[in-house]
């Protein structure tokens, strides 16, 4: 088993490459034999990379959460993940190169330092850990995930108004698409961290005799929630819809990045793991 | 191969001399039942507003026609035909022969010697206008097997190849960048300010893009109700249509006004009043009917013409790239057609018979061999070639004294010797 963790290791981020690479085909390109083949291969992509998750947890008797690289292949398969469930529901086939270089990045990250540990805290070895800090990974990178097609959509609305019709105005969908997969990451993404929040507040307060509800991971994480909450409530209560909307999933994107990079690197108490 | 085309289109005259010789379907249907017999054994007319073109097949074999037709006789009875003699000269019209003839057609067919590149309306009309010549039985096994490359290289153009994409007329393409805003049109409603030209036909595409609601603002009101009545919708009052854009999505605007009729400030104020909701709006009058200053105000989309011939323009360059690849699809299928009319011939046909017979000899004889005795096998082999001398005698000699039958008998026996017997099938036509 060993040697296949060791083979897949170094097997995903060629398996990253060899999608992002079709995408960008596809989009640049135009290339028919990379269209057929660019979903088919994310998906046998993000197979092997759930196998070795799985893999990994089973040889090593704990979830692959204990280092940052661990999590950084989380946050991978989580960018994968969610992007392939964003293409299936929306049938919008050809952003994924913009989304994926970000999958493949934090999996080479991750590859090339990951070791092998057998021998974790205790606390790490629990599974209801495992899926409270899978659903607040799942959650940022569907927030990222909305702030790159934010992105895109500005880009696209700018060329527009200034009647630029190049490869971005061929090639990427309309702007109501880009608002509506946008929205849709928002909506995944505040799900997935409602879910990480509910399960953390449960599993939390019993597996650390020193919990406190003032943790800053904990306040951080809430306050973005609400944030991402009260965005969503204001777009259906009062209808902002747009250009305007878009730079707010950007800012509120950059707000949480580095409100947890800040929480990580200088405030975390018992909510640090490695 | 005996074919002829004469034609005149876009390239070798202006719209006034085309059109002298433009044909209704009547008059395609008399024309070839006139040229049918004579000088052609098949043919066909296509007529379009850019090309009128006449495609026959002469039959060799008749008597002095053994040279092709005259080619300035045709031209003079195309144009005496449609009694144009004082606009259209024989100067007017070119003329082709064999494989150019049909490297010509496939052209049209790809949409490449159109007017508009990549145009392929032209296929439909070249069916249309083949059935009339057919209803005449002025068509043979020949154009049939003809009009099937044709449109299978109609069909390839489309299929391999972006020729026919990207919009290349103004109403396409506003329609083309309305749809680069909103996903779904049907949820959307527009507004048409001007019943001109320009404005009616976005106002076609946008209804068959499947618009939502369409409203019509004109200075003359019966002109806007005309134009409902014609297209749907609903006719607003002029002085009205400040108020509307709170409650359209898509303004196409192309009236004669020396001033604007949409200001900054009306834009504002529709905004505010819509939510701030995207709103699209083309300006195609000239001198310019919507302030341009309104596109500084965030969710609205304003593009004048010279946007939309930026459209056009990279569109058109785009199509013009395609061109090499089209031409290869071009030689392919000529190629593929030349290859089947030769398999056609006489002796090609009696070679691959032969052949097969002794193919069939030479495998019923090795299997058998070893039944024989040494000294009767070579008695075996001299007998069994006798056998199929004997049998194909009749046959070669019936092929090769065809001289009298005419070039569409001579096709027809041809053609059922060979699929009869299976005779190189890759050559064959394409069901």
């Amino acid at each position: 088993m060993k040697t296949l963790i060791d083979v897949f290791t170094v097997a995903l981020p060629l398996l990253y490459f060899s999608t992002v690479w079709a995408y960008a085909k596809a989009f640049f390109k135009d290339s028919a034999a990379a269209k057929r083949t660019k979903t088919p291969l994310l998906l046998a992509t993000l197979a092997v990379h759930l196998s070795y998750l799985l893999l990994r947890s089973a040889f090593f008797n704990h979830p692959p959460i204990t280092t940052i690289f661990e999590i950084m292949s989380i946050i991978a398969f989580s960018i994968g993940a969610a992007y392939a469930v964003i293409e299936f529901q929306t049938k919008v086939k050809n952003t994924g190169y913009f989304i994926l270089i970000l999958a493949f990045i934090f999996q080479t990250i991750s590859s090339f330092f990951i070791e092998n540990l057998s021998e974790v805290k205790p606390v790490l070895r629990s599974s209801l850990l495992g899926i409270h800090v899978s659903s607040a990974l799942l959650g940022y990178a569907a927030i990222a995930i909305s702030a790159v097609y934010g992105f895109l959509y500005l880009m696209l609305y700018h060329h527009i108004k200034s009647s630029r019709f190049g490869v971005i105005y061929t090639k990427l969908p309309n702007l109501e698409t880009l608002e509506k997969m946008s929205i849709l990451s928002i909506i995944f993404g505040f799900s997935f961290l409602t879910v990480a929040i509910a399960v953390g507040l449960i599993w939390l307060p019993r597996a650390f005799d020193h919990f406190s509800y003032f943790d800053p991971k904990l306040i951080g994480t809430v306050f973005i929630w609400a944030m991402y909450g009260a965005g969503l409530g204001a777009k259906k209560t009062i209808g902002w819809q747009g250009r305007k909307i878009m730079i707010l999933s950007i800012i509120a994107f950059a707000v949480s990045f580095f409100s947890l990079t800040i929480i990580n690197v200088y405030f975390s108490a018992f909510h640090k793991f490695y | 191969m005996n074919l002829i085309a004469v034609g005149i289109n876009h390239r070798t005259a202006p719209l006034e001399v085309r059109e002298k010789l433009w044909m209704s379907s009547d008059e395609i249907r008399k024309a070839v039942a006139d040229l049918k017999g004579r000088p052609f054994s098949e043919c066909f007319i296509v007529s379009t507003c850019n090309r009128t073109e006449l495609y026959g097949m002469y039959n060799s074999s008749e008597g002095d026609s053994e040279n092709p037709p005259d080619v300035d006789d045709l031209k003079d009875r195309l144009i005496a035909f449609k009694s144009a003699g004082s606009s259209v000269h024989r100067e007017h019209l070119y003329h082709m022969v064999s494989s150019n003839a049909i490297r010509h057609l496939f052209k049209v067919a790809s949409g490449i010697d159109s007017m508009v590149i990549g145009d392929i309306q032209i296929l439909s009309q070249i069916k249309d206008d083949f059935n009339l010549a057919s209803e005449e039985k002025a068509t043979g096994p020949f154009l049939h097997r003809l009009l099937q490359s044709t449109y299978h290289v109609g069909k390839r153009t489309r299929t391999e190849t972006t020729i026919t994409e990207g919009a290349v007329s103004v109403s396409y393409a506003a329609v083309e960048l309305a749809s680069k805003i909103f996903s779904d049109l049907s949820k959307k409603t527009a507004l048409l300010i001007g019943a001109g030209e320009t404005g009616e036909l976005t106002a076609k595409h946008l209804n068959g893009r499947g618009i939502g609601g369409l409203f019509v603002a004109n200075r003359t009101r019966s002109k806007a109700d005309d134009l409902v009545a014609a297209l749907g919708g609903k006719a607003v009052e002029f002085d009205a249509l400040q108020q509307m854009l709170a409650h359209v999505d898509i303004v196409v605007s192309s009236v004669t006004s020396d001033h604007y009729v949409i200001t900054k400030t009306d834009v504002q104020r529709a905004m505010k009043e819509r939510s701030h909701k995207p709103l699209f709006m083309i300006d195609i009058g000239v001198p310019r009917n919507i302030d341009p200053a309104a596109n500084n105000i965030e969710n609205v989309f304003l593009h004048d013409m010279d946007g939309i011939s930026a459209i056009i323009d990279g569109n058109l360059q785009k199509r013009r790239s395609e061109i090499p690849r089209v031409n290869e699809i071009v030689l392919e299928e000529l190629t593929e057609f030349t290859n089947w009319f030769n398999s056609l011939q006489v002796n090609p046909t009696i070679h691959d018979l032969r052949t097969h017979f002794e193919q069939v000899r030479q495998e019923e004889v090795e299997k058998n061999i070893n039944r024989f005795s040494a000294e009767d096998r070579e008695l075996l082999d001299l007998v069994t070639r006798r056998i199929v001398n004997k049998l194909l005698h009749l046959p070669t000699t019936n092929l090769k004294n065809g001289n009298e039958e005419s070039d569409e008998e001579k096709h027809k026996k041809l053609h059922i010797v060979r699929s009869l017997f299976g005779l190189h099938k890759e050559q064959m036509p394409k069901e």
